[in-house]
């Protein structure tokens, strides 16, 4: 079964159609590479995955789940859609971390408050807290930064706060895993290091969605490469499928533009 | 007169103004808060009614609220201030004077506050929603200290301008500092009137250490 399915998925702001009916399946292990031009809808499907836009139309299942049904009005209470959105991490452009913590505890405070809600917070909670710690400090040793533990977000590179954020979506072991462009807002010297960090999680268990302007990497790392144009998967397929042989006139144009810059 | 017999009873009038300022503050920190989420709210009518409120008050001058909260209530409705606040003996028109720097400072308060909670990037938000943050833990874990460190320069010169608007009490009789220094004038003593500064100029440096204090506390961070 699908990790992932996606359905019709329909997004409108005001008047312009965003999202004309995007869907695509995704299997466990799988990393999804979408790319396409500027406005072609890639953060928006992202955010819709992430609730953070609801969808005008389309379904979203997960594992068989049905988490978001345009068609049955399931409420939309601040409690339901936080348990939805658990099954998926964002990684934002923008490393959006919290300035007022340290990188240690950016990465394990949402860990923390949701721990509060399991029944034996109140017993063990020293405990808890401190496997909470112990994980956030294997985290950020995985993205190489075990030594800055106790730094300030305004201390560090680009590059150093966005494998920061991506520790901090990796601490509630999200099943699938989206990045939106992760190294666009980064000098090229430091993009390498963030996209190694990508590279690095890749494993049967961990399901991945990158959007990128980096086509080399997402030839490299990808199993699923999908070209989005206008709202709509204009073509889909293997990396080498859509790198190499891709049919459709306007994903030629895409990269013989791509080339050209 | 001498030095010390003006330097003790104008610290007896600069009591009632510090006196003020200490419950002002008690009182207008809070209610201001609920003013901004009043103008903040996404039902029009109370965003609207509250904003219409605020523009009134920030609008017309606090001297003028003061002299309708001193009239009004005895001539429309024949309400008089009580004379006692914690069972301790006051001037019933202490009452009219804090209704009035409460209303009014609160007011202002509250732009700051909306001010700073707007200043704090949608991404901030929406890292604590991905995060599965419930909108209450992201307002007091997210937001909250970012506010606070963005609002703590314009709330220091907003509290540095109550200790100097304090002595507005005085035209509805209150016998704040400046009245005191003025009934000297009557006796052809002008001094007082400008050892007054002092007070002021002491109590404004004690505060405006304190907010340095303050700022350097929270430059741990930037953002
Ligand atoms: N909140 C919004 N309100 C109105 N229009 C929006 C909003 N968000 C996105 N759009 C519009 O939707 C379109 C698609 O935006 P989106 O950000 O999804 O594109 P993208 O593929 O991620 O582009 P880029 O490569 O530049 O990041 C754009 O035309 C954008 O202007
Ligand atoms: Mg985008």
């Amino acid at each position: 079964m699908a990790i992932l399915e996606v359905r019709n998925l329909k997004k409108n702001f005001g008047d312009t159609q965003v999202l004309k009916g995007v869907g695509f399946t995704l299997e466990k292990g799988e990393v999804l590479a979408v790319i396409g031009s500027s406005g072609s809808g890639k953060t928006t499907l992202l955010r819709c995955l992430n609730f953070l836009e609801t969808p005008d139309c389309g379904e979203i299942i997960v594992n068989g789940e049905t988490l978001f049904n345009s068609d049955s009005r399931s409420s939309k209470s601040d409690v339901e859609i936080r348990k939805k959105r658990l099954h998926f991490g964002l990684v934002f452009q923008s490393f959006n971390l919290f300035p007022q913590y340290t990188l240690l505890k950016n990465v394990s405070l949402a860990v923390e408050l949701l721990a509060r809600e399991r029944g034996d917070y109140k017993q063990n909670k020293s405990e808890i807290l401190r496997e909470i710690g112990a994980s956030a400090r294997e985290i950020l040793e995985r993205v190489g930064l075990s030594d800055k533990l106790d730094a300030y977000p305004f201390q560090l590179s680009g590059g150093q706060q966005q494998r920061v954020a991506i520790a901090r979506a990796l601490a509630l072991k999200p099943e699938i895993l989206c990045f939106d462009e992760p190294t666009s807002a980064l000098d090229p010297e430091l993009t390498g290091e963030v996209l190694k960090v990508i590279r690095g999680l890749k494993s049967s268990e961990r399901t991945m969605i990158v959007v990128t302007h980096e086509m080399e990497f997402a030839r490299n790392v990808a199993d699923k490469v999908i070209f989005m144009a206008d709202g709509l998967i204009e073509e889909e397929g293997t990396a080498e499928e859509v790198f190499d042989r891709p049919k459709s006139q306007r994903t030629k144009a895409f990269f013989t533009n791509y080339k050209k810059s | 007169m001498s030095f010390q017999t003006v330097t003790r009873m104008l610290l007896g009038g600069f009591a009632e103004n510090g006196f003020i300022f200490i419950m002002t503050l008690l009182m207008a920190l809070p209610l201001g808060l609920v003013i901004t989420f009043g103008s903040m709210s996404s039902v029009r009518p109370v965003k609207w009614l509250t904003r219409t409120f605020v523009w009134i008050i920030r609008g017309t001058p606090l001297m003028l609220q003061l002299f309708v909260v001193m009239y009004v209530p005895g001539l429309l409705f024949d309400v008089q201030m009580p004379d006692h606040m914690f069972g301790i003996p006051v001037n019933p028109r202490m009452y009219s004077a804090l209704i009035a720097f409460v209303i009014n400072y609160a007011a202002y308060i509250s732009e700051i506050y909306r001010g700073g909670i707007e200043s704090i990037p949608k991404g901030q938000y929406e890292a604590g929603q991905v995060l599965g943050m419930t909108r209450g833990q992201i307002f007091f874990k997210v937001v909250l200290m970012q506010v606070v460190k963005r609002i703590i320069p314009p709330m220091g010169n907003e509290i540095i301008t109550l200790v100097k608007d304090t002595s507005l009490a005085r035209v509805i009789a209150v016998q704040e500092i400046l009245w005191i220094a003025e009934e000297f004038t009557a006796k052809g003593i002008i001094w007082p009137l400008f050892y007054t500064g002092v007070y002021f100029l002491v109590f404004c440096g004690i505060l405006t250490l304190l907010f340095g204090y303050i700022e350097k506390k929270l430059n741990y961070y930037r953002g």
